[in-house]
């Protein structure tokens, strides 16, 4: 989705009335609860809030010019690698094979073999259409950000197809852009 | 309040900019290794292996030349030259590479454009490729002509900075020392539709 991404692809900022961004602390805070106690660090309530509207109604919300979520129309907020890099246990992890990064990485969708194989790892409590991280074998850090397509239990019952949606991945548009003016 | 959980630090390699254990997928990881080996040698050990292969070969080799060179007469003259060509090898091997061959050009080309005879715009271009950024660049050249300067986007999509008035010849000179990354070499001018270097 970020795989050309860059500052022409901006439409909108906006800092956001704090009725908002209220709205949006409280679905962050719903759906990664990990992150509660750190909020108040990653978004004070002190400085603004901005909302970048992007092209393909794309959200990034920006503190301090570093965007730090993301969301495609109404869905979920979706932290950025950056942020998931420093808060790791804060989603449902999915495991890849050694031989997906490569693919992962080129902004493949994650197919339900990568994820089965004896390489891969899968949380049973995954479900459909949520947000996950996307991890690889050997390696500790996150590569990806997915949208799971099907629950984790589907993934090992099918184990065809696509099983999460590459949202955002290591070196892609939005990894690039570590600050926005 | 549960307690805070510790923000993990990651290793990014400056290179790629990735987490260093990815390194190896990421666009060129032969840039990488150098600082590899430094920073994280316990992701790549095969790496710090091959590098100490090399590097035991080129200290034989310095020996060696080293060797020759002082039997000479005249040795420490032709020693350097020798070191400054191989460098110089080094960069050209690189530039071929792939992505790089793409990139523009990096110059600057200062146009001036009269309108209603008496009164003129000087457009700067290109200032975007030596990594300034356009709109820090325009509020400087609005504050040091005291005229309006604005970013504009040219034609095919470029970005550029309009100046009112004539500012072309003191421009050079306040590029060159705002921004030392931008050599005198690399400005042009437009002068009768065709290109004058402005050094």
């Amino acid at each position: 989705m970020f795989k050309k991404f860059s500052s022409e692809d901006v439409s909108s900022q906006n800092q956001v009335k704090a009725s908002v961004q209220r709205k949006i602390r409280q679905s962050i805070a719903d759906e990664y609860p990990g992150l509660e106690p750190v909020l108040d660090d990653l978004l004070p309530k002190k400085s603004p809030l901005i909302v970048v509207k992007c092209q393909n109604h794309l959200n990034l919300v920006m503190v301090n010019n570093v965007p730090l979520f993301f969301n495609v129309r109404d869905g979920p907020y979706m932290p950025t690698l950056r942020l998931l890099h420093q808060y790791p246990d804060i989603m449902k992890k999915l495991q890849v094979d050694r031989g997906a990064i490569k693919f992962v990485l080129s902004g493949a969708n994650i197919m339900c073999p990568g994820l089965t194989s004896p390489g891969g790892a899968l949380d049973d409590d995954a479900l459909a259409e949520t947000p996950v991280a996307i991890m690889a074998e050997g390696k500790k850090h996150a590569l990806a950000i997915g949208f799971t397509k099907m629950s984790a239990k589907d993934i090992r019952a099918i184990n065809k197809g696509i099983g999460v949606d590459n949202m955002h991945y290591l070196n892609d548009g939005l990894w690039k852009m570590e600050r926005l003016e | 309040m549960a307690e805070k959980p510790q923000s993990v630090r990651v290793l990014y390699c400056p290179v790629c900019s990735l987490p260093a254990e990815y390194c190896e997928f990421g666009p060129d990881f032969e840039k990488c290794k150098p600082w590899l080996i430094e920073n994280a040698p316990e992701l790549y050990p095969d790496l710090l292996k091959d590098s100490n292969d090399k590097e035991a070969d080129k200290v034989s080799e310095q020996l060696k030349s080293v060797g020759i060179s002082s039997s000479g007469g005249d040795g420490t003259t032709t020693a350097a030259p020798s070191g400054g060509t191989s460098t110089s090898k080094q960069e050209v091997k690189r530039l071929p590479g792939g992505k790089i061959k793409k990139k523009e050009k990096q110059e600057v080309v200062i146009e001036k454009i009269v309108r209603n005879k008496r009164k003129c715009v000087t457009v700067v271009k290109g200032l975007d490729l030596f990594g300034v950024k356009l709109s820090d660049a325009s509020k400087k050249l609005g504050k040091k002509f005291a005229t309006g300067a604005s970013v504009v986007k040219g034609p095919t999509e470029k970005e550029q900075i309009d100046v009112q008035g004539d500012i072309a010849y003191d421009i050079v000179e306040f590029i060159t020392e705002t921004w030392p990354d931008v050599p005198e070499t690399a400005i042009f001018f437009i002068e009768d539709g065709r290109k004058v270097a402005a050094a």
